[in-house]
């Protein structure tokens, strides 16, 4: 599947990067493309663009924290989760999602 | 500019030894204070402490990245410490910590940003346990550092 995430924790130093490596990861290993948005200190990196929004089956808010343009994903699955989920348990997570999208 | 311009050995001890949380991050920055990173150690891990009360720093896998802006910093870097043996910290795993990753980040980044995106891929390199695990058992700044 396509997944789209973005990640944003409470200091935007450091979770928000680890998380992001962790969702990569997780779900290139397991088969699917991904692609993450950071919202930390630095500003918004790798920005979600609406094509990338529009192709993908689901969207991962790795949040901690209120983020901005989630006007975008109105309408898309969407799962919202802490970053140490994602920084715990991956590969758990998307395996989650492959499970509720398959039901 | 690349990561391991902001992986300065003055800030580096891989032969670690404390007792506890405490310990090591009041000895971390020590470190940084006399390398010129911090301007003052007590107030700076004040605002090291108040993260920690804001949640888990302990990712897993025995690292713990202690972090958190303080107005003390006058040049963004990361102190990294290393340790035989594991100390209580509160983790995602449950097992303690032995490996520190100490972020120095200040509370007025406009013109941090270079080094700050550093810190970044720092962050996102510790999320790779292939990675992690060449840390745990790099002997040398040089191992260390090759990681990066």
């Amino acid at each position: 599947m396509k997944i789209v995430a973005v990640a944003a924790c409470t200091s935007g130093i450091a979770h928000t990067y680890i998380a992001k490596e962790k969702l990569i990861r997780a779900a290139e290993s397991m088969g699917h493309t991904i692609k993450v948005e950071t919202q930390g200190t630095i500003g918004i990196e790798d920005e979600l663009t609406a094509q990338d929004v529009k192709e993908a089956d689901i969207v991962i808010l790795a949040v901690d924290i209120a983020i901005t343009g989630t006007e975008r994903f109105e309408g898309k699955p969407t799962i919202k989760v802490p970053t140490n989920v994602c920084v715990k348990a991956p590969k758990q997570l998307i395996q989650k999602i492959e499970n509720e999208l398959n039901k | 500019m690349n990561v391991r311009d902001v992986l300065d050995e003055r800030v580096m001890d891989l032969n670690m030894k404390a007792a506890d949380k405490k310990e090591a991050i009041t000895y971390l920055a020590g470190k940084l204070k006399d390398a010129g990173y911090i301007a003052d150690v007590e107030s700076y891990v004040e605002d090291i402490y108040l993260r920690e009360s804001q949640g888990q720093t302990g990712i897993g896998n025995y690292v713990a990245i202690p972090h958190g802006k303080s107005d003390s910093v006058t040049q963004v870097g990361i102190a990294i410490g290393k340790m035989e043996n594991e100390i209580e910290w509160e983790t995602l795993d449950g097992n303690g910590v032995k490996l520190i990753f100490l972020f120095a980040v200040g509370n007025d980044n406009e013109n941090a940003k270079t080094h700050l995106r550093l810190l970044a891929e720092v962050a996102r390199t510790l999320g790779n346990d292939e990675a992690v695990d060449k840390l745990l058992s790099a002997k040398t700044v040089e191992d260390l550092k090759a990681v990066f």
